[in-house]
């Protein structure tokens, strides 16, 4: 694991090799997440990011089965924080997602975890973690690298991720 | 004509029953946004503590916006579906209209303001002239600072309420020399306020039609320029 801090940005990164571990970093973010925190994650298919939100979720203390909203855009759950699970791989213009009421989900109290946020960038505030997963077919199939960056320092936690 | 009307477009929660006469009763709750666990229980409260049933409702109001997004749809879809249930008649009225009327007899402009998140507001400028409600503008989304723009083009005292009154007060403390809050008792959305202005509309047959009926919603264009701001890049382009 690497950890650095840049103009403000924290950058932290992971090579690992098996989902239980893609798992473990999701939980290591949601036990340490905040109300009002944006999680964005980017990554091919398959590459895990749905495992990351599953973490997450166990981390918030959720116990509800995590599937991806690919079709409803958004689920909702609720454990010590709430989860706005957001997948934005089918939207073609982010219009559509503003026009669902997306800053009233990402402006409030709850944890929300956007999928393929770099489809909807311009929605993004500044402030925001994003977690960038990339598959390392040279090491092997499970391998992953997930670099995790923290834009402000409200997410300085993200120091604290060990695995 | 005696009409239930209900307010979900902000924060709070709000229904009453009001005819020409009085203001029958109202319940507001100004906490947290739980408008779709709340409000049909508030408004079944209010109509059994009345002593009325809901045919005993000659007509509806709701708030058409702008607003809160959900808080909308849950107010006109309920009011939708009373109406055509009870085959009575709804009118849909602004929010921001029925805040203003919060501050009749008030001098100068009012300027209801409601949060729309990453520093902009719903709002409309209003003022108040031989007992009437004027307004001077159309309803609007805009960054704080360009409302703080256009009311200096105004040489008059501004009164502000609404929900993002209280957020912006020192920003806008410090750019006017005549500025005026409104009381805590005033500043929130009464669904009195607002069923006033929709029950004189229901009086001169002026009615919404159900199925083509929605709320309002204004795009606020800061998201594109923040986009344009960070990325360098023409949305368009």
């Amino acid at each position: 694991m690497n950890s650095s801090y840049y103009l403000g940005v924290i950058f932290v990164d992971f090579v690992i090799d098996s989902v239980e571990k893609t798992l473990a970093i999701g939980k290591k973010i949601g036990q340490l997440a905040n109300p009002g925190d944006i999680i964005c994650l980017i990554g091919d298919l398959g590459t895990g990011k749905t495992h990351i939100t599953k973490g997450i979720a166990e981390g918030l203390g959720i116990s509800d089965n995590i599937t991806s909203p690919t079709f409803t855009i958004v689920n909702e759950y609720s454990g010590r924080l709430k989860l706005n699970h957001f997948d934005v791989y089918r939207v073609s213009d982010p219009d559509e997602i503003y026009a669902i009421g997306f800053d009233e989900y990402i402006f409030s109290e709850s944890v929300s975890v956007i999928e393929w946020a770099n489809y909807i960038e311009e929605l993004i505030p500044e402030e925001h973690i994003r977690i960038i997963i990339n598959k390392l077919p040279s090491h092997g199939e499970n391998f992953r690298k997930i670099t995790i960056e923290g834009y402000g320092d409200r997410y300085d936690y993200l120091k604290e991720i060990q695995i | 004509m005696r009409i239930l009307s209900i307010d979900s477009a902000t924060e709070c929660a709000s229904c009453a029953v009001i005819d020409e006469n009085k203001l029958l009763g109202e319940i507001s709750l100004n906490h947290k946004k739980q408008h779709s666990v709340i409000l049909m229980p508030m408004v079944d409260n209010l109509l059994k503590s009345l002593e009325l049933t809901i045919k005993d409702i000659d007509g509806f109001v709701v708030s058409k916006g702008p607003g809160s997004f959900t808080g909308l749809r849950i107010g006109m879809s309920m009011i939708k579906g009373l109406s055509q249930g009870t085959n009575k008649p709804f009118v849909s009225v602004s929010s921001l209209d029925a805040l203003a009327y919060n501050m009749a007899y008030t001098g100068g402009i009012i300027c209801p303001i409601l949060d729309a998140l990453r520093d902009n507001v719903y709002t409309a400028l209003y003022s108040f002239k031989n007992d009437n409600l004027i307004k001077l503008t159309d309803y609007m989304a805009l960054h704080i600072d360009e409302l703080i723009e256009m009311l200096k083009q105004y040489d008059c005292s501004v009164t502000f309420l609404g929900d993002a009154a209280n957020k912006f007060k020192g920003k806008l403390q410090k750019s006017f020399d005549k500025t005026h809050f409104a009381p805590n008792n005033l500043n929130l959305v009464k669904a009195s306020s607002l069923g006033e202005v929709g029950l004189s509309l229901l009086n001169s047959g002026i009615k919404d039609e159900l199925f083509s009926t929605a709320p309002i919603y204004i795009r606020k264009p800061q998201a594109v320029r923040e986009y344009e701001k960070r990325t360098g890049l023409d949305i368009n382009g």
